[in-house]
């Protein structure tokens, strides 16, 4: 399914939101799949647009504001994009991409793709955005993929979201951990309004609830966790390994339907079962294709709930053979490197020449002397990427890093700009 | 328990209009134990009040009265203030585009704030009232009824259709709601007169109630001069005698109310009494039309329908001649043959998933497809799932010009950033 290259690709973050982690995750497979990945970290301009909130000024003044400095922000991927020459450009939803940057980058050969982790129904704004990118990836199936279609959007490729082995584990619990982030019925989530009023009725279980959004609720302030805080994924992944059962009800913002009705899969379905946790996961349409009946167990009502979380309390081995086989499911199928890779695969089947336009290399290691060969080929394995890997892509790649450069990696960098200034001499 | 306040600070119809958003609160309220609550100007507490029964009612003083010092002012506003702050809201509605509203806004966390907002001395407003902001700009091709757009702010609307009672006769005979706030968007006594006369033969009425406030009687009493005797003997005017309540009394047990676009004719929908409104000038019926099942509008459609009611007319007020065309009385009148003047358009009301809806009845509707192309837009934009069944593709042009980078990139105005699954 991949393309057989290392590819440059330049994965554009949302400034907040649920996409934002997944937008990392992607990132990280893709590194580890021995591509160059940079990261447009959006996030820190976020801090910019909140101070716009604070300068007092008429509603329409701000309205013009905020889009313009969108507009920056848009021009800074531009530039971006210009510097790091990627093969392709990888947003999540919700990020600051403007139709004219996608307009320019089109322009320009560059292929974009949209990984849309949302539910087009509650986010409309697809049919502004859609055509103006190369692929786009959904969570969601028919409907989604005609309407796209219909709007100038042939290339949509469905891939559900997933987890990632390296973050997403089995961890041991410690007693204080365990104090901390345990519960007998555990959620990690928001406090959309399904959740609130379905939560009100397992209050004689041993709930705990983990995440933000849930203020103002008296029914469930006792049952609210570390002051009802934002998680990171770190705690989540202490939280998921902590439980005996951890539930995962997908949200809704209708109150009326407790246990919603829905088609796409939420990520919490394949961190869970990536961590090896027990989950009892509300029915959703798509769900049966990514996991079998005996991996997870799943809930249509909240009758069935109540019936299913007395049954696994209270037979521990029965909880342990489903998580167990989750797992081995989510490690065989449900990665973000699998993800990416499908991704990718796609982009080059609709784009036959693609990657085009890059000139032809010589690997990186063929030019180097011994023993610095030696040296830099432990680097390409610290940077996962594959042996035969351009030198260009290997100085992106070394540009990319954080922090203090080695002597190793800044030689390397010296050698890159001696040959740019000497190139032709 | 969930507790809802809506501040409507605006005047009379828009009161009447806020029906749809306070009985979906209510609704929602009566489900879970939950209490609504109503911010209103001081004129408009006792009507408030008999309209919407389920609501507690906060009185402001939003508007200037005569007599009305700003001392006495500030002390009824820090008293209103003082018993909103003291009851923690979990949503809070501002209606208004008005400064007063969203001062008062200030007062609550951002999350809690829907529509005009305010927050650390910063004014905004909600992602959909964005969106009407620019669709303002084309008003013709607009049509999302003023009462969706507020019941729109919250997640779950009322059904358009249980909003207001389905209109039908109530006994009490014709009544005629005189010029409104804005006298460009009535018709003169000499063109009302004779389509009061025809709906009054046309409908086997034998009374007729002239409605309107005191600055109204003159109009009342040029109106008596034009009618025949018949049904100028028929007439009881009561303009300058009622108040709310008795306008309310009145109105609500006519068989049918002659209107303008005014209050009048939204507390007519309101009891479900059926309404013929004139609609010229400024009046759009596609967003200020009587709400619900029963009404018919007719609508001056000329190429500068709708105006903007701030600007000065240079077309000679030529929207109103369509209503002076004998065609226009004779299909008033009820012929199915008669030829209706260019220029004029009779809608009924209905409502549909998004809300109210006008449908043509007879004449031309050139903005027709415009509008249900918008309306499918926002179905989606709005409904979700309900709107699975709409086509995106002619609605690509209003994505491409409605909607702006800021609406998907950033979190909506007061919502967390954390936004998680």
């Amino acid at each position: 399914m991949g393309v057989g290259k290392t590819l440059r690709i330049l994965v554009i973050l949302p400034m907040y939101g649920g996409s934002l982690p997944v937008g990392r995750f992607c990132a990280s497979a893709l590194k580890e799949l021995g591509h160059v990945a940079e990261v447009f970290e959006a996030p820190g301009f976020y801090g910019a647009f909140e101070a716009l909130k604070t300068l007092r000024v008429t509603s329409d003044r701000l309205e013009y504001l905020e889009n313009s400095f969108l507009q920056v922000v848009s021009q800074a991927i531009s530039a971006k994009v210009e510097t790091f020459g990627p093969d392709l450009v990888l947003a999540l939803a919700q990020a600051p991409l403007s139709r004219q940057t996608l307009k320019r980058l089109r322009r320009d050969g560059v292929k974009t793709a949209m990984w849309f982790v949302e539910d087009f129904q509650l986010f409309t704004y697809w049919e502004t955005f859609a055509p103006y990118y190369d692929v786009f990836a959904v969570i969601q199936k028919e409907p989604f993929a005609h309407k796209l279609a219909a709007i100038g959007q042939p290339n949509v490729v469905y891939l559900p979201m997933a987890a990632d082995p390296a973050v997403h584990r089995p961890l041991e619990i410690s007693p204080v951990e365990r104090r901390t982030y345990g519960a007998e019925v555990s959620f990690m989530g928001a406090g959309y309004p399904n959740r609130r009023l379905a939560f009100a009725r397992l209050l004689d279980f041993g709930l705990g609830i983990f995440g933000s959004d849930w203020d103002g609720d008296a029914a469930l302030s006792g049952r609210l966790r570390l002051g009802g805080r934002r998680i990171d994924t770190e705690e989540a992944v202490k939280i998921f390994n902590a439980a005996t059962v951890n539930l995962n009800l997908h949200s809704s913002v209708l109150a009326k339907e407790l246990v919603p009705a829905g088609d796409f899969v939420n990520p919490r379905t394949f961190e869970l079962a990536m961590c090896g946790a027990f989950q009892l996961v509300s029915e959703r349409t798509l769900l049966p294709e990514l996991f079998a009946d005996d991996e997870l167990v799943r809930f249509g009502s909240m009758e069935e709930l109540r019936e299913k979380l007395a049954h696994f309390l209270a037979h521990p081995e029965e909880r342990q053979a489903y998580a167990q086989r989750a797992r081995a499911r989510a490690l065989a199928e449900h990665t973000y490197g699998q993800r990416m890779e499908q991704l990718l695969g796609f982009v080059a089947r609709c784009f036959p020449d693609w990657p085009a336009g890059r000139q032809e290399a010589e690997a990186a290691l063929a030019g180097l002397p011994e023993p610095l060969r030696q040296e830099t080929a432990a680097l390409l394995r610290d940077l996962s990427l594959p042996a035969d890997v351009t030198f260009p892509d290997l100085i992106a790649a070394v540009r990319a890093r954080q922090g203090r450069l080695t002597p190793l990696e800044t030689s390397l960098l010296f050698l890159d700009e001696w040959q740019r200034q000497y190139a032709g001499s | 328990m969930a507790r809802f306040l809506v501040l409507q600070l605006a005047r009379l119809g828009d009161l009447v209009q806020t029906r749809r958003l306070l009985a979906g609160l209510a609704a929602k309220a009566a489900a879970g134990g939950g209490e609504v609550h109503l911010a209103v100007d001081r004129s408009l507490a006792g009507l408030a009040g008999r309209l919407y029964p389920f609501a507690r009612i906060h009185s402001l003083p939003a508007h200037a009265g005569p007599g009305r010092s700003a001392a006495e002012t500030a002390g009824l506003a820090r008293k209103a203030c003082g018993e909103l702050a003291a009851i923690a809201f979990d949503r809070v509605f501002c209606l208004n585009f008005s400064p007063l509203g969203m001062a008062v806004s200030a007062m609550f966390p951002p999350e809690v704030q829907r529509g005009y907002r305010q927050y650390a001395g910063q004014t905004d407003k909600d992602g959909l009232l964005r969106l009407v902001f620019r669709l303002a700009r084309d008003r013709r091709g607009s049509g999302l009824n003023l009462a969706d757009i507020w019941a729109h702010l919250d997640d779950e609307a009322l059904p358009a259709a249980q909003v207001n009672p389905v209109a039908v006769p109530r006994g009490g005979g014709l009544g005629v709601a005189l010029a409104g706030r804005t006298a460009r968007r009535s018709l003169s006594p000499d063109i009302l007169a004779p389509l009061v006369r025809t709906l009054f033969r046309a409908g086997g009425a034998s009374r007729v109630t002239l409605l309107g406030t005191a600055a109204q009687a003159g109009e009342a009493r040029a109106l008596l001069r034009k009618l025949d005797p018949a049904v100028a003997a028929a007439c009881t005017d009561l303009t300058g005698q009622t108040d709310l309540a008795g306008l309310c009394d009145t109105i609500s047990g006519l068989d049918r109310l002659i209107t303008p676009d005014t209050g009048a004719m939204h507390l007519a929908a309101f009891f479900g009494v059926p309404v013929t409104a004139f609609f010229l000038s400024s009046a759009w019926c596609h967003e200020t039309g009587p709400y619900g099942l029963g009404h018919e509008v007719w609508q001056a459609t000329l190429p500068c329908a709708p105006c903007l009611e701030a600007a000065p007319c240079d077309q000679g007020h030529v929207c109103r001649l369509p209503f002076a065309d004998p065609g226009f009385l004779r299909a008033l009148a009820g012929s199915a043959k008669a030829v209706l003047p260019p220029g004029l358009a009779l809608f009924a009301t209905d409502c549909d998933a998004l809300g109210a809806v006008c449908r043509l009845l007879r004449g031309e509707d050139a903005s027709a497809t415009a509008r249900q192309t918008l309306r499918d837009f926002l179905a989606r934009h709005l409904l979700g799932a309900v709107a699975e069944a709409t086509d995106p593709a002619p609605g690509r042009e209003l994505a491409e010009r409605l909607v702006m980078e800021t609406d998907w990139i950033l979190p909506p105005p007061g919502r967390t950033a954390s936004r998680e699954w």
